[in-house]
């Protein structure tokens, strides 16, 4: 008993530890010149190793090009933007405990995600389908009970998969290469994910016409950044850096890199989509 | 920018659920995959010290191929590549009832079988030849020397070691969640998942593992007291009787 009281003693001190009111994160890019973002090398065209070797997408696009001169002009110098690879996993930890000041890939604004961090305005906005081999007899979430699905561990879909179809056989995989290949091979029969980040495996598969993504948006998947909670002054200075982007045209610009007709992952802006992200934008 | 604990997330909810259902799927695959590992370990332990060039050869190329290729790709390996060898009627069955459960089994069992092998040979090395010799000229043929004298005494020196490969074997048993197994490391995640209170999950996660290990150390530290050879050194060291 004595040992486990040591230890959880332990873990309680380190926990502590935490908690002890920080330096705000734009004091702490000012001190540092660098800002760091946790970001994905596996989810094009949102933020993945390109053919070339480079960390590159939608998502770290945003940040440098929309984020980061809001950044410079506020700090008044030029600040660096350093990259760590965040997972669903360990984004929530990355950021609380101060090792990245923003999480810039492919998160899914919650509720429950908001208690424990804050969001940024909604900079893209989709919904779970499924990845089938072409002609599979899974159309939706109506048709997959009792088959195999795999999903990414720490995702929204996986949950409402549970909780929508029970006698499906839910495997879990922590990263989407992982879930992707045991597709391919037959472990199991859908991979459910964001549709958008289906398209763009599909499009980067070796054969992409052996693959179809169907289904109903099943979810609604507003994508966010996630920053340290109640740090106003740094949410202010992103949130402003996403709507100035959206209102010049220059979000525009960016997605049409990344999902325009010749882009990674073509992927038409819908219309409604649209509108929406121009009317996250208040007025100045 | 402080973070908030909140301790209740693991007592409300389905948390306690999923954190019993993972430690449960944690020691199933721990406690199989141990047996696949000692009965491994045991053969190619003996083998390499037996007295026939073929057999430690053979030995020796399991033992260096296992423990020296990671874990995690072990645990690809067994669940990615081996299927596709397997007719395609044993293959969709396996697929349908838990393939990456046994794949782990498989990935975990003899990557520590190798381990454990040389654990096994340690004790084996470290009976002095003349008892081998002894056997064998009673009239025993070399398997019955080794299976009546020379392990029986080796099994009962190395438990030491031996403990610290079970106590590694449990706890690289988390690597399996990177195929899919819902062990109590993957839970812990998926508490975050629902929760989004990592630290609490992990530290629940944390205090099972050191529970469950305590628990396996101090059954080992009877079975040594229990089998301790008299009139070894060692004897001592463990305590009265």
């Amino acid at each position: 008993m004595e040992r486990i009281a040591l230890v959880l003693s332990l873990i309680i001190s380190f926990a502590g530890a935490y908690s002890v009111q920080a330096e705000t994160t734009l004091v702490k890019i000012d001190k540092s010149g660098t800002l760091v973002i946790g970001t994905r090398t596996g989810s094009p065209p949102f933020a993945y190793v390109n053919k070339n070797n480079e960390w590159v997408g939608f998502s770290i696009d945003l940040v440098e090009k929309a984020i980061l001169p809001v950044l410079n002009k506020k700090l008044n110098k030029q600040i660096k933007l350093e990259k760590k690879e965040s997972a669903p996993a360990t984004r929530i930890p990355l950021l609380t405990s101060n090792a990245v000041d923003l999480i810039a890939e492919t998160m899914t604004d919650t509720q429950s995600r908001r208690d424990s961090v804050d969001f940024s305005i909604t900079f893209f906005a989709t919904g779970a389908q499924f990845l089938v081999k072409k002609g599979s007899p899974i159309k939706g979430i109506q048709t997959i009970a009792g088959k195999r699905v795999a999903a990414q561990q720490g995702s929204t879909n996986a949950r409402i998969i549970r909780e929508r179809a029970p006698s499906a056989k839910l495997l879990e995989f922590p990263d989407q290469p992982a879930a992707f290949q045991a597709l391919t091979q037959g472990q199991v029969q859908a991979y459910t994910n964001d549709g958008i980040q289906l398209a763009g495996l599909k499009a980067k598969a070796p054969k992409p016409e052996e693959w179809a993504v169907v289904g109903e948006f099943f979810s609604y998947e507003p994508y966010g950044m996630a920053l340290r909670k109640g740090d106003s002054d740094f949410r202010q200075i992103v949130n402003v850096g996403l709507m100035d982007a959206i209102e010049s045209g220059k979000y525009f610009e960016i997605y049409d890199k990344w999902f325009g007709a010749k882009g990674e992952v073509p992927y038409p802006l819908a219309s409604e989509t649209k509108r929406f992200l121009q009317m996250q934008v208040v007025p100045k | 920018m402080s973070y908030t604990f909140n301790w209740s997330v693991l007592w409300t909810g389905q948390a306690g659920g999923w954190l019993l259902d993972g430690l449960i799927t944690t020691i199933e695959i721990s406690f199989l995959a141990w047996w696949l590992a000692v009965v491994l370990g045991i053969g190619s332990g003996a083998m390499r010290t037996a007295p026939m060039a073929p057999l430690r050869w053979a030995a020796a190329a399991y033992v260096e191929f296992f423990r020296n290729v990671p874990l995690l790709v072990w645990m690809f390996f067994w669940y990615f590549a081996v299927p596709p060898l397997l007719p395609d009627t044993v293959r969709e069955w396996l697929f349908d009832h838990g393939a990456e459960f046994w794949a782990a089994l498989c990935a975990l069992g003899v990557y520590h079988g190798a381990r454990f092998s040389e654990v096994i040979r340690a004790g084996i090395q470290a009976i002095p030849k003349t008892q081998f010799e002894a056997a064998v000229s009673t009239g025993l043929t070399v398997t019955q020397a080794y299976r009546l004298i020379i392990l029986p005494i080796a099994l009962r020196l190395i438990i030491p070691p031996a403990t610290n490969e079970s106590l590694n074997l449990l706890k690289n048993s988390s690597v399996a969640l990177t195929i899919g197994v819902a062990e109590l490391t993957f839970q812990t995640r998926q508490i975050e998942t629902y929760t989004a209170k990592a630290f609490e999950a992990l530290a629940a996660g944390t205090v099972i593992y050191l529970l469950l290990c305590l628990t396996i150390a101090t059954l080992m530290a009877r079975v040594e007291r229990r089998f301790a050879i008299p009139g070894m050194i060692a004897q001592g060291a463990v305590g009265e009787n």
